[in-house]
């Protein structure tokens, strides 16, 4: 009786992995394929596609500027979002708790609206033009909010014995966060900064509304879709996934978010 | 304790004014312009509640629909991350970890590429039937699988399951096996271990996993639009086209703030609801 309800406990769980798994892990074999019809049999390895892809300018184009905005937007966010962990560590809890509820509101108002939101108001409030900056600005406000969390969470945990020795011993505070605290959380920022850059690289909905011309990954794939079938969507579709799926995993790997 | 200084506020700056700047004053803007009109195509301001009018008479079937697919969704995901992490924690033994590993995997990776494989996959020469019918299971392709409310619901509860596992299985981790052992040793029946011990401890994580697959299903477009097919009508599509082919952005605004406003308003009741179903027993 026990060894049949594990069973099925088992089946479930695999069932459940093959789920999530099989969409990624097809995707990479098709990737790979070198046939245009993305249905069995397979007609051979090769990789084509990939060669194919880097040929197109405007492919180009889009994985550059999809370099630029996440690691702007890593990089920003995670100094932005470090000091505010900072600035909220040793408050009262009910004080601390309550501005970071707060900022992390607007991850509670879907990517769709958020999007559109911030067109309105850069276009006609504001009169902005829309262009790499307004994309940049736009993913800052839902990623800051993850590397917040992060770091505070590790803070948390953080002995401020050192700090409050070298503090009585005379350094600034200053010299406290980089020579002190700095070098004991380094891999709770990277990961974090990591994390919020897998999420920018990630952004579709935001990025369409607010980037005006040109393209980023994400976007670039939305136009491929939209004309057609084209089996370089699966070479961009899988380079997306392992950039966004390798530099989150190292993330939460150093932030120890598994464990 | 320390006091709230002069250089916590410094500290705090940068962050609060892309919070007010980003995103306060947008959201105040945007809710200012869900009481304007459009004529001759250029916005007026105005103080008129005609666009919430227009949402509530026009926009209600595809309301309606978008809430019963969304909560649906939000159901399927929620009890199944339920599952594979009350697995994870009590389950798996030593491959715990490895289990919650995968979840981790599949959280980030692409929410297009997601979509566009499903898509891959469902269709009718894709490759759930060419499988199929290699295999000699079936010999006509299925046809029902894409291009309907099943596609987006399989789509979404795939995009959404990661993200759902991860706060259930954080509040699983709290739970201590001492009280369910004691339980179990003085007889407790295996339900109301579960009931009455469990789920008191975890239901703000199923309750935050239940929400932000809610919200994120009821506000999403491109799922519904390149899988739903044309009896899929979610509002995100109606909501994503005011700002594109139709340009009523008052409109646009009226329908974002009824759809934030009546998932807050589910989400209370759904939360209360389970809150006073598995409080903790005396």
């Amino acid at each position: 009786m026990r060894a049949w309800r594990n069973g099925l406990w088992w089946s479930f769980a695999s069932l459940v992995v093959a789920f999530m798994l099989s969409p990624i892990v097809i995707l990479m074999v098709f990737a790979f394929n070198r046939g245009e019809l993305l249905s069995f049999p397979m007609t051979g390895f090769s990789f084509r596609w990939f060669a194919d892809v880097f040929t197109r300018p405007e492919f180009v184009a889009a994985f550059e500027n999809s370099l630029i905005v996440s690691t702007t937007v890593g990089m920003t966010a995670t100094v932005v979002g470090t000091m505010a962990a900072m600035g909220l560590a040793r408050l009262r809890v009910s004080i601390s708790a309550g501005i970071m509820t707060a900022l992390t509101v607007p991850l509670m108002v879907p990517p769709l609206m958020l999007g559109v939101m911030l067109l309105s108001y850069y276009t006609q409030w504001l009169g902005l033009r829309l262009g790499l900056s307004t994309v940049i600005i736009s993913h800052l406000v839902f990623t800051q909010p993850f590397v917040i969390l992060i770091v505070s969470s590790r803070m948390a945990a953080f002995d401020f014995a050192v700090v409050d020795s070298a503090r009585d011993l005379g350094a600034s505070s200053l010299r406290t966060f980089f020579t002190i605290t700095l070098p004991i959380i380094a891999s709770s920022i990277l990961g974090a900064a990591l994390i919020a850059m897998a999420m920018s690289m990630d952004d579709f909905l935001v990025t369409f509304f607010t980037i005006g011309g040109g393209n980023t990954l994400p976007t670039y794939m939305w136009g491929m879709l939209r004309r057609g079938v084209d089996p370089s969507i699966n070479v961009v579709a899988v380079l997306l996934m392992l950039f966004s799926i390798s530099a989150s995993l190292i993330g939460f790997r150093i932030t120890r978010y598994g464990k | 304790m320390m006091p709230f200084t002069r250089l916590r506020a410094l500290m705090l700056a940068p962050s609060s004014a892309i919070f007010a700047v980003l995103f306060m004053m947008p959201l105040g803007y945007f809710f200012v312009l869900s009481f304007w009109r459009v004529r001759a195509y250029r916005l007026r301001p105005d103080a008129t509640i005609t666009q919430y009018l227009a949402v509530f008479r026009d926009y209600s079937k595809p309301m309606v629909f978008t809430f019963i697919l969304a909560f649906t969704i939000a159901v399927v995901t929620t009890l199944v991350a339920f599952g594979y992490s009350y697995f994870c924690r009590f389950k798996a033994g030593r491959h715990g970890t490895l289990f919650v590993f995968v979840a981790v995997l599949t959280l980030f990776g692409g929410y297009l590429a997601k979509i566009y494989m499903w898509k891959i996959i469902l269709g009718s020469s894709g490759i759930l039937n060419t499988a199929l019918i290699w295999l000699g299971i079936i010999d006509k392709p299925i046809t029902v699988f894409l291009f309907s409310p099943i596609a987006v619901l399989i789509t979404l509860v795939h995009y959404t399951l990661p993200l759902a596992i991860l706060p259930i299985y954080g509040a699983l981790r709290g739970v201590e096996d001492t009280p369910l052992q004691a339980a179990r040793d003085l007889g407790a029946h295996p339900t109301r271990v579960l009931f009455d011990i469990v789920m008191p401890q975890i239901r703000l994580g199923m309750i935050s996993s239940f929400s932000m697959t809610f919200i994120f299903c009821a506000g999403d477009y491109v799922t519904p639009l390149l899988l739903g097919g044309p009896h899929t009508s979610m509002i995100g599509i109606f909501i994503q086209s005011q700002f594109g082919l139709r340009v009523n952005a008052p409109l646009g605004a009226a329908m974002s703030f009824s759809v934030i406003a009546l998932c807050l308003m589910l989400i209370a009741v759904v939360g209360l609801a389970v809150i006073r179903i598995f409080r903790a027993r005396p």
